[in-house]
C-alpha cells in the first residue's frame, strides 16, 4: 500500500499534475461553434492541470436568468462566462464576484491592456476578464450581392437603392437588410450617435443623452428603411415565431442579405448560410454625420465565482484557458479576438484567425463614436426600447409617442442607480 | 391502531410533510413577505409597505395587459378544451375496433404537450413557412401571419393547449364508462335517442367529473409558461404576453423579485377567488350519487 501511494505521488510530480484534483463547473452562452470549442478547451486544460470541468452551456436566450438564479442561491458556476454589462448588476461594488488581482500569482493578468482592466473593474476590484473587445457592424451576404448586380453598401442611402433593385431583380420576399427586434434598438444608436455625437445615456448625470427630436430623426429613419423594403416589416418578421436570425431559413438561403450585429458572432451567422458568403462592411454613414455612431465594448467577460470551493483550482484553468497554448488552441476564436496578448499572439503566429474576422474586428477598433455606457444594455432598459419600438413598429405609437417613451421609461430606470 | 402503529403511518408520511413544508409551504409564505419588499435577488430584501401592489393596480400598464390577455387566455382555452376533451372521450367510449390503440394515441399529446420540444414543434408548424401555411398556399388560400398578428398569436397559444386535451379526455372517459347502463336501456324502452341519453342521463350524471377537470384546467390554464414564452415569447404586442411569463420578466430578467412576488399573489388570488365562485356554482349543477337532488 505504502509502495503504491508513493508510486502514486511520483507520478503526479511527474506529470506536473496537482496532487489536488478539484471538480468545477463553467457556464457560458453561445452558438454551436463555441460550444464545441469550449468543451474541447476544457477537456485539454482539465487534463493539463488536472482538475474535471463539467460543463453548462445555453444559448443567448435565458442564460442571464439562470446565472441570476444561480448567483442569488450561491449555487453559480465556478467559472462563469458574463455579459460586460451584467457586472454592475451582480456586483455594483465588486464584492460579489473574486476579486481577480487576488490570483495574479495564478493568472497572467499582464496580457490584458490597461482599458481591459479597467473596464472590469467595481470598487477597485477586478471582476472579470474581457474574453474580446466587440463591436456592432454590418454584415452582407456577398453572393446575394452580387446577383442583384450591386456593390456592398456603405451609406444608408446604399441600402434604400439596394431594396428597389433586389426586388427588381431577384423577386419579391429577397432584402438586403435585416433589422427587426433587439437589434433595432442598437442600430437606433448608432444612426443617432452619428448623427449627435452622443451616446444613449450619459453616465455623469445618468439620464437619456438624446433629445426627443433626436430620437425621433432615428426612429423615423428605420420606419423609411421598412417603407423602401429595405428590411421586413417587424410584423412580417415575426411571422417566423421566436426564432434568432441565424435560425431563420430566410437568412440561410439568401432572402435576407445582411444584418446588423456583434462581430464576434461571424460564425453563429456565417455557418448556416447555404447560399452566398458573408462579409462585414463596417458601418454604414447616415447623411451629415460626424462620425461612425460605433457601440463598441468589452465583450463577454470571464469571473470567478466568490463561493467556489476550489478557487486556486478554477483560476488555473481559466488562466489555461485563456493564456496557456493547449487552451488557447482549443478556445480559437469562437468569442472573437482574444483580448489576452498570449492568445492573440498564439492565434496569429498559427492562422487560426481567419481573415475576415480580423478584418471585421479592425472596424470595430478603429470605427469612431461616443462611449456605450453599461446601463445601455442594462435589461430593463433594454426591454422597454424594444417594447416601445414593437408598439411603433406596429403603428401604436407614433415615432413622437415612441421618443416619449423611451426618454421617460430609460430616465425612470436609471433613477434607481443613481 | 395501536400506539406504534400510529408512529409508523405518521413516519410513512413524514418525508411527504418535509417535502412540502420545505418546497411549496416555505417558499408561498416567503413569496408573500418579499412582495411588501424591494429585492433584487443581490441585496437583501427592504421593506416598503404596500408599494409593490399599489404601483401593479394604478400604473403599471404591461399588468393591465397581461391580465386581460391571461383571462381571455384561461376563458378561450378551458371550455374548448373540456368540451373536446369530452367529445373525443364520447366517442373512445364506443367498442370500436383497435379502440386501444385510438385511446393510447389520443393520450399522448396530454404526455408531450407541456415539453419543450412540443412547443419548438408548434413553432415551425404555424410558422410562415411552416406546415399550415404549407397547406394552405397547397388549397388555393394565402398564407396566413400566425405569430406577427396579436390576435392570430394568441390562437395559435389557444390551440397548442386545447391540443393537450388527453389528461381531461382519460378523466372523461372513466366517467362515462361509470355510468349504469342499465339507465340507458330503461330510457331506450321509453323512447329517448341518443341525444336525449346523453342529455339527460350521461352528462348529469359526470358532473363531478366536469367539475373536477374545469378546476383542474383553470389553474393549469392560469400558470400556462412554456407555449407561449418558446413559441412568441410573449409577443407580438404582449398579445401572448400570460402572467407567468410577466412575474418570470419581473423576476428574473429586471431582478425585481418583490415586485414578482406581488404578482404572484394577485394571480393566487384571482385563481382563489374564480376557485371559490366554481365550488360555490357548484351546489347548483353538480350532481353526486346519493345526492338527495339525483
Amino acid at each position: 500500500m505504502k509502495r503504491s501511494t508513493t508510486a502514486l505521488a511520483t507520478v503526479l510530480a511527474l506529470t506536473g499534475i496537482s496532487a489536488h484534483s478539484a471538480e468545477l463547473r463553467m457556464s457560458w452562452w453561445g452558438g454551436d461553434s463555441r460550444h464545441v470549442a469550449t468543451q474541447a478547451a476544457l477537456e485539454v486544460c482539465g487534463a493539463k492541470t488536472g482538475h474535471s470541468i463539467k460543463p453548462e452551456f445555453t444559448g443567448w436566450g435565458g442564460h442571464l436568468e439562470k446565472v441570476t438564479t444561480q448567483l442569488a442561491g450561491g449555487t453559480e458556476a465556478d467559472i462563469m462566462q458574463l455579459n460586460w454589462p451584467w457586472l454592475p448588476i451582480f456586483s455594483p461594488d465588486g464584492t460579489n464576484l473574486v476579486d481577480l488581482n487576488t490570483l495574479s500569482d495564478t493568472i497572467d493578468l499582464s496580457n490584458w491592456n490597461e482599458a481591459a482592466i479597467a473596464q472590469a473593474t467595481l470598487g477597485g476590484k477586478l471582476n472579470g476578464l474581457a474574453a474580446s473587445q466587440t463591436g456592432m457592424i454590418y454584415w452582407f451576404n456577398q453572393d446575394i450581392y452580387e446577383q442583384a448586380g450591386l456593390a456592398l453598401p456603405t451609406s444608408i442611402d446604399d441600402l434604400v437603392t439596394a431594396a428597389a433593385v433586389f426586388e427588381d431583380k431577384l423577386g419579391e420576399g429577397y432584402f438586403p437588410f435585416y433589422l427587426v427586434g433587439e437589434d433595432v434598438v442598437k442600430w437606433l444608436q448608432n444612426v443617432v450617435a452619428q448623427s449627435t455625437g452622443k451616446g444613449l445615456i450619459d453616465d455623469s448625470t445618468m439620464t437619456v443623452a438624446y433629445t426627443q427630436d433626436e430620437l425621433v430623426a432615428g426612429i423615423e429613419m428605420y420606419q423609411m428603411l421598412v417603407d423602401a423594403k429595405v428590411t421586413p416589416s417587424w410584423p412580417d418578421a415575426a411571422a417566423a415565431g421566436n426564432v434568432q436570425l441565424y435560425e431563420n431559413p430566410s437568412w440561410a438561403d439568401g432572402h435576407y442579405a445582411g444584418t446588423y450585429v456583434w462581430d464576434s458572432t461571424y460564425f453563429k451567422y456565417a455557418e448556416p448560410l447555404t447560399v452566398g458568403t458573408l462579409v462585414p462592411s463596417g458601418l454604414l454613414s447616415v447623411e451629415g454625420g460626424s462620425n461612425d455612431g460605433v457601440y463598441r465594448k468589452a465583450s463577454m467577460v470571464f469571473s470567478l465565482s466568490k463561493n467556489s470551493d476550489n478557487l486556486e483550482a478554477a483560476a488555473q484553468v481559466l488562466n489555461c484557458l485563456l493564456n496557456e497554448p493547449e487552451g488557447i488552441t482549443a478556445m480559437g476564436t469562437a468569442r472573437g479576438l482574444p483580448a489576452s496578448k498570449a492568445a492573440q499572439a498564439q492565434l496569429a503566429a498559427d492562422g487560426s484567425i481567419v481573415d475576415i474576422q480580423t478584418e471585421a474586428n479592425d472596424m470595430v477598433l478603429q470605427a469612431s463614436g461616443p462611449e456605450v455606457s453599461a446601463y445601455a444594455e442594462h435589461p430593463e432598459v433594454r426591454s422597454l426600447m424594444t417594447d416601445t419600438l414593437e408598439l411603433f413598429a406596429y403603428g401604436e405609437l407614433s415615432a413622437q409617442e415612441a421618443a416619449e417613451e423611451i426618454i421617460l421609461g430609460t430616465n425612470e430606470v436609471l433613477e434607481k442607480y443613481k | 391502531m395501536g400506539g406504534e402503529s400510529r408512529y409508523m403511518g405518521l413516519a410513512y408520511v413524514l418525508p411527504y410533510v418535509i417535502g412540502l413544508l420545505i418546497f411549496t409551504a416555505f417558499p408561498f409564505g416567503y413569496s408573500f413577505y418579499l412582495s411588501f419588499t424591494d429585492y433584487n435577488l443581490m441585496s437583501d430584501p427592504t421593506w416598503v409597505g404596500t408599494k409593490n401592489y399599489e404601483k401593479l393596480f394604478t400604473r403599471d400598464r404591461t399588468f393591465e395587459k397581461s391580465l386581460k390577455v391571461t383571462l381571455l387566455y384561461v376563458f378561450l382555452t378551458v371550455p374548448l378544451k373540456l368540451v373536446f376533451a369530452l367529445f373525443i372521450a364520447v366517442i373512445l367510449n364506443y367498442r370500436l375496433r383497435a379502440i386501444g390503440f385510438f385511446r393510447t394515441a389520443y393520450y399522448v399529446p396530454s404526455i408531450l404537450g407541456g415539453s419543450i420540444a412540443i412547443a419548438v414543434l408548434w413553432r415551425y408548424i404555424f410558422a410562415d413557412t411552416g406546415l399550415v401555411n404549407m397547406g394552405l398556399e397547397f388549397i388555393g388560400l394565402e398564407a396566413i401571419n400566425w405569430f406577427g398578428n396579436p390576435t392570430n398569436a394568441l390562437f395559435t397559444i389557444t390551440l397548442l393547449r386545447c391540443w393537450q386535451f388527453g389528461s381531461a379526455m382519460v378523466i372523461f372517459l372513466a366517467a362515462l364508462q361509470s355510468v349504469d347502463k342499465s339507465l340507458y336501456e330503461a330510457s331506450a324502452i321509453d323512447g329517448a335517442n341518443k341525444w336525449h341519453q346523453f342529455r339527460y342521463i350521461t352528462l348529469p350524471l359526470i358532473t363531478p367529473v366536469i367539475f373536477f377537470n374545469l378546476i383542474m384546467q383553470t389553474v393549469q390554464a392560469f400558470q400556462e409558461f412554456n407555449g407561449p414564452y418558446i413559441i412568441t415569447e410573449g409577443g407580438p404586442l404582449k398579445s401572448t404576453y400570460l402572467l407567468p411569463l410577466y412575474i418570470y420578466e419581473k423576476a428574473f430578467k429586471n431582478f425585481d423579485m418583490g415586485y414578482a412576488s406581488a404578482i404572484a399573489w394577485v394571480l393566487f388570488v384571482i385563481i382563489m377567488v374564480l376557485t371559490v365562485v366554481a365550488f360555490w356554482s357548484s351546489k347548483k349543477w353538480v350532481y353526486y350519487a346519493g345526492d338527495k337532488r339525483s
